[in-house]
């Protein structure tokens, strides 16, 4: 074990784990402020990178353009998804079951629509439109798509942490999350303030993807599956009150991940993950960075 | 589709019949839990192992999938029933996902990434039949037991359910048990109609099909998962012709549509007697009126510890 190679994993452990808790921000989002456990989270990642992949491919668009729009057509799928299922239902006081299942709905279309549409074979993103070779920085080979990843990460969680916590809109936000309909009596429009963050979250699922698929130089169906179920565990060890947390337990389980895999065996890479994923809920069930809270007794 | 296409769907029907049982067993106590997927690879896993090697007859392996699945409840529920109720279904998936991993690993037992064949044919009418006629007895007796109320008094709201003695802990172990049992004895059945297990075969897609399963039929009747098995098993072999891959598309939609409209699933006896006292019926909807014994008022499930 040389420390240049620990040093590299931790590197590449940093930049997965920045994809990872990019999507877990989106994820904590939608789960966190409107109360939605949404398995449909990960083909959001996985259109956005179809849309940017035919966009690169069939019309010709720069890659940076094309993820641009990628991202935002992302972001619309979050935005249709919701005026479809999740209004309708919180219009109807559905109850904490029904979003999960309207959202497994989703997801089955979703997927279905992304393997019919990019067949069952995985591509890549064509080599001479993505920015791809290595930069060495202090000894160490990172890939574009690696500091991106981080520098997107940074990016997202300042800008949705202040949105949030600093602005008009976010005290909407958290107004609405809390109890909608005191939060229109106020003088909130709750409508217009859960379309905006569904984009939010579904654009930065979007990113997340774009991302994913340009550090594994892999454009397939069932991309955002992984993502999903990293970024789940990432928000759930990290408590869904707090974006940041969900973050730093992002950059956590991709370093876990790599480390292990390095260290103890690429095999078992995704049972460690997940095992100390389980180990931290029974010592500590509400996560690492979450507080309890009594919504009513 | 021709006969035999028939009685093949109709056969894995009833094996998802008895999942969607086991899924509801817990979430009858109040519990959201993919832990039945687990269940269902391990006891199948481990009969495919014992009936490979020491040449078990499929009958004692389906016991032994009963004890297994049970045992496992127990453990599950020890460790999981703490948390609260997000972090409860992760806790569950991440179970499902450690699985598919042991099973990749351990190939010396499970066969690994090829998965193995599993000897013994328990692949009858009559083994399918016997299983979830009893599978559903049991689950339909336990509706009106002391076990059944206080499961629905946790499931609408563990803090009444509390103030009238009930250890809401103490249902969701039952429940997870009974879960347990009942996915031991699916896997099994499961694995001997395959003849074939792999690690794709107890995934995460099937947990998430047979919760669709049971909310579609209706989770507040012991009827509803087996009617909702039965629809999502069949339809997507009905449209396979017409729609070719794009035939979950049409199971996906209906589920959007079926939560929107008619919530409480396709078996909601209390839809069927409001239909069936006319519109003045619409009254018992209203506060004040009583609940037949049995059945719970619809509306918003507790919102509890977030």
């Amino acid at each position: 074990m040389t420390v240049e190679l620990l040093a590299q994993q931790l590197v590449n452990g940093v930049a997965l784990g920045a994809v990872y808790a990019l999507f877990a921000v989106g994820f904590a989002l939608i789960l966190a402020r409107m109360g939605i456990l949404n398995v449909a989270h990960g083909t959001f990642a996985t259109w956005g990178v179809l849309a940017s992949y035919w966009l690169i491919t069939e019309s010709g668009l720069g890659f940076w353009a094309a993820a641009l729009l990628g991202i935002l057509f992302a972001g619309l799928i979050g935005v249709t998804a919701d005026l479809v299922a999740f209004g309708p239902l919180r219009k109807r006081n559905a109850g904490h079951y029904a979003p999960i299942i309207a959202s497994i709905g989703i997801w089955i279309c979703l997927l279905t629509l992304a393997e019919g549409f990019s067949g069952p074979s995985a591509v890549s993103y064509p080599a001479d439109e993505v920015p791809s070779t290595p930069l060495e920085i202090g000894g160490l080979l990172v890939l574009p798509a690696h500091l991106m990843a981080v520098v997107a990460l940074v990016v997202v969680v300042w800008g949705v942490h202040h949105l949030l916590n600093r602005t008009r809109f976010g005290s909407a936000v958290r107004a609405v999350s809390a109890d909608a309909r005191s939060a229109a009596i106020v003088g909130v429009n709750a409508r217009t303030t859960l379309l905006v963050v569904a984009f939010l979250a579904a654009a930065i699922a979007g990113l997340a993807g774009v991302l994913a698929a340009l550090a594994d130089n892999n454009v397939s169906f069932n991309l955002g599956e992984g993502l999903l179920l990293k970024g789940f565990a990432a928000v759930v060890v990290g408590g869904y009150g707090d974006i940041r947390g969900a973050a730093l337990c992002g950059v956590a389980i991709g370093v876990l991940e790599v480390l292990s895999s390095q260290y103890i065996s690429s095999g078992f890479r995704d049972a460690i993950t997940f095992g100390v994923l389980l180990a931290v809920l029974v010592v500590r069930p509400q996560g690492l960075f979450g507080e309890r809270q009594l919504v009513r007794a | 589709m021709s006969t035999t296409a028939w009685i093949t769907t109709l056969q894995f029907a009833g094996v998802n019949a008895i999942f969607a049982l086991s899924i509801y067993a817990s979430l009858w106590t109040g519990v959201l839990s993919l832990a039945p997927v687990f269940f269902g690879a391990v006891s199948a896993f481990t009969m495919g192992y014992l009936a490979g090697v020491f040449g078990f007859s499929p009958v004692v392996g389906l016991l032994i999938g009963l004890a297994v699945g049970a045992a496992l409840g127990v453990v599950t529920a020890g460790l999981v029933l703490r948390l609260d109720s997000h972090y409860l279904a992760m806790a569950t998936i991440a179970m499902v996902l450690i699985g598919r991993v042991l099973i990749l690993n351990l190939p010396d037992y499970t066969g690994g990434a090829a998965g193995t064949l599993v000897p013994g044919e328990l692949g009858t009418w009559v083994w399918l039949a016997v299983t979830l006629g009893l599978s559903a007895w049991v689950v339909a007796r336990l509706a009106g037991s002391r076990f059944g109320l206080a499961a629905d008094a946790v499931r609408e709201d563990e803090a009444v359910a509390q103030t009238l003695a009930i250890n809401p802990r103490r249902i969701q172990l039952v429940g997870f048990v009974i879960s347990g049992a009942l996915a031991g004895v699916a896997g099994v059945m499961q694995a001997s109609f395959l003849q074939y297990i792999g690690p794709d075969t107890f995934y995460t897609h099937l947990g998430f099909v047979t919760l669709a399963a049971v909310v579609l039929g209706g989770a507040f009747h012991w009827a509803g998962p087996i009617v909702g098995a039965v629809v999502f098993t069949i339809l997507p072999e009905l449209l396979r012709q017409p729609m070719g891959e794009y035939d979950s598309l049409v199971t996906g939609i209906l589920l959007v549509v079926i939560i929107i409209y008619v919530p409480r699933g396709l078996v909601d006896l209390r839809r069927l007697r409001l239909l069936r006292r006319g519109p003045r019926g619409a009254d018992a909807d209203g506060p004040g009126a009583s609940t037949p014994a049995g059945t719970v008022p619809a509306g918003a499930e507790p919102e509890g510890v977030r």
